[in-house]
């Protein structure tokens, strides 16, 4: 059927080549393509078998020009001619407009001639379609070989329902043009025909221009093309196109950028973050700066004590520890300092309240120490551990 | 032929672009085509400038209807979903409507669950305006005029010339 846009101003009709294997219906779309001027087809497809015989179809798309302010667009389809295709050749025909059968003129193709024309019936008329209401128009080929039938046999064996015939040489040119003059005039007409209801409903955009070929006997044929735009297959400029809103065409790929804001404010965020992260650990390296016991000794008991526990809270895998309840170099000499600097607080305090919190360090630092170590390879021995707990109970007197 | 003329106003084309828009945005998807069953390019959304649409829609109404007639050979009327993947691009084909299909382009920044997801809204509404504009095609629409295919004819000698 063919199919009329008022939003792109374009008439689109299907014309179908069909016709026995063999018979020329490629090499009419061939001729076709290679003599229409460029402005006025498109890109002819051909979906072929490597010995290039049509697989499924042949496809030339043609601009004829604007007529009325609508563009004039014929699509031209040829179908594989081999019996055993069927099925696709079937789909071809699907939405047709207007049929050419491309019969072949010699004598020993007449009965294959014959067969294509029965099957052009039968899948006609599965798609519910009557083949005497179809436009068609008959080609018969290869007039130039000399096996070629005469006119009036060829007429009467194939050309019962009086359709229009045209002689021709598709391979030089002959007679193509005028097949596919004729077929798109019927087309038309036919077109016209289908729906010949008066061009006065009420539509926005599109009365204007049926209202102007409705009194096409005396308003001038151009008086509606200064509207309509200048239309080729190859480049669409339809007259839809600049009524879309801009945005439209865009949002898929401007919906990308939009994470990036978030991207940055989060790297933004991201240093003042890793900012803040010296300033904390400054505490802890700073006073381990000085690395002489006496000045460490001098900055008072309470300060080293919160570097150690938070040492044994967060260790430091990466570092080797020399024996379990260290977590590094600096938490060992901190441990030192801890040590050596609480002898004489002890003295005052309550012995067994030290002894007591002292073994109980001693068990959870342990603790803590062997289920964050890396490896097994990286813990002390036993022996050494066992070693290690019984010089500090030895020192504090601890049984 | 049996079937009337598709015949389709800006109006229609407009509530159909703006389905689309909103599908492709949703989906993040390239672009998209609605094509008829019989190859004609109905509309089209996104970024096309590089497609060929009237070859692609040509084929993409040929696949279809290939694979309708896979679907007839297994015992299923249609295949109402159509998928093809590439290295890069990916299409994803559904029906609209009974006369309709509904091509979204679209590569790896988006996924297939989510291209089908708003395909299938899509589709629905799309189907709605439809069975609408059928509604109102069987009711009487202008069709060509003798004009027409008079100026066409004229056409025609210009640029078929041996």
């Amino acid at each position: 059927m063919v199919s009329i846009n008022y939003a792109t101003r374009e008439v689109t009709c299907k014309i179908v080549y069909y016709g026995p294997g063999l018979s020329g219906k490629t090499t009419n779309l061939i001729y076709v393509h290679k003599k229409v001027p460029a402005t006025s087809k498109g890109k002819m497809i051909s979906l072929a078998t490597e010995a290039d015989r049509t697989l499924y179809f042949d496809f030339l798309p043609i601009n004829i020009g604007t007529i009325n302010g609508f563009a004039a667009k014929f699509q031209l389809y040829t179908v594989p001619g081999q019996v055993y295709y069927n099925a696709t050749r079937k789909l071809v025909l699907r939405g047709a407009d207007g049929l050419v059968f491309v019969a072949d003129s010699q004598v020993e193709k007449m009965d294959e001639n014959i067969e294509s024309l029965t099957n052009l019936r039968e899948n006609l008329e599965e798609y519910g379609y009557n083949i005497d209401e179809i436009p068609i128009v008959i080609q018969y080929n290869k007039r130039d070989l000399p096996g070629a039938l005469p006119l009036e046999e060829l007429n009467a064996k194939l050309n019962t329902r009086g359709w229009k015939s045209f002689e021709a040489e598709a391979v030089n040119g002959g007679g193509v043009f005028d097949t596919l003059k004729m077929i798109i005039k019927l087309v038309l007409e036919k077109a016209k025909n289908t729906r010949t209801t008066t061009t006065s409903a009420a539509r926005t955009a599109a009365s204007p221009q049926t209202a102007a070929s409705a009194a096409g006997a005396s308003v001038p044929p151009a008086a509606g093309t200064p509207v309509s735009p200048p239309a080729s297959v190859g480049t669409r400029q339809e007259a839809g196109a600049p009524a879309e809103p801009a945005p439209i065409r865009e949002p898929a790929y401007q919906a990308k950028p939009k994470p990036r804001p978030d991207d940055t404010s989060a790297k933004v965020a991201a240093p003042s973050f890793e900012q803040n992260v010296p300033p904390d650990e400054a505490p802890v390296t700073a006073p381990l700066q000085p690395a002489s016991m006496a000045d460490i000794s001098d900055s008072g008991a309470a300060a080293p004590e919160r570097p150690v526990a938070e040492e044994v809270e967060k260790p430091d895998s990466s570092m080797p520890r020399p024996f379990p309840g260290s977590t590094g170099r600096i938490a060992r000499r901190e441990r030192r300092i801890t040590v050596s600097d609480f002898q004489p607080a002890a003295r005052d305090e309550d012995l067994s309240a030290l002894r007591s919190r002292l073994s109980n360090d001693t068990d959870q630092l342990d603790n803590a120490a062997i289920s964050s170590l890396p490896s097994p390879s990286m813990a002390p021995s036993e022996r050494v551990v066992k070693k290690k707990r019984n010089f500090f109970k030895r020192l504090l007197g601890i049984k | 032929m049996t079937e009337d003329n598709l015949v389709i106003y800006e109006e229609e084309i407009e509530k159909i672009d703006t389905n689309l828009a909103r599908m492709l945005k949703g989906a993040e998807a390239k672009c998209a085509l609605l094509v008829d069953k019989d190859g004609h390019l109905i509309t089209r959304q996104g970024f096309t400038h590089s497609l060929d649409t009237t070859a692609l829609a040509a084929l993409l109404a040929g696949s279809f209807a290939s694979t309708k007639e896979i679907a007839r050979l297994v015992g299923e009327s249609e295949f109402s979903v159509l998928f093809h993947q590439g290295k890069k691009d990916h299409i994803h084909m559904s029906l609209v409507g009974d006369r309709s299909i509904l091509a979204v382009i679209f590569d790896d920044r988006t996924t297939i669950g989510m291209v089908r997801l708003y395909a299938k809204e899509s589709a629905t509404e799309l189907g709605k305006i439809f069975a609408m504009l059928k509604d109102r095609s069987s009711a009487g629409s202008p069709g060509l005029t003798d004009e027409f295919a008079a100026s066409a004819g004229d056409k025609l000698d210009d640029i078929f010339q041996d």
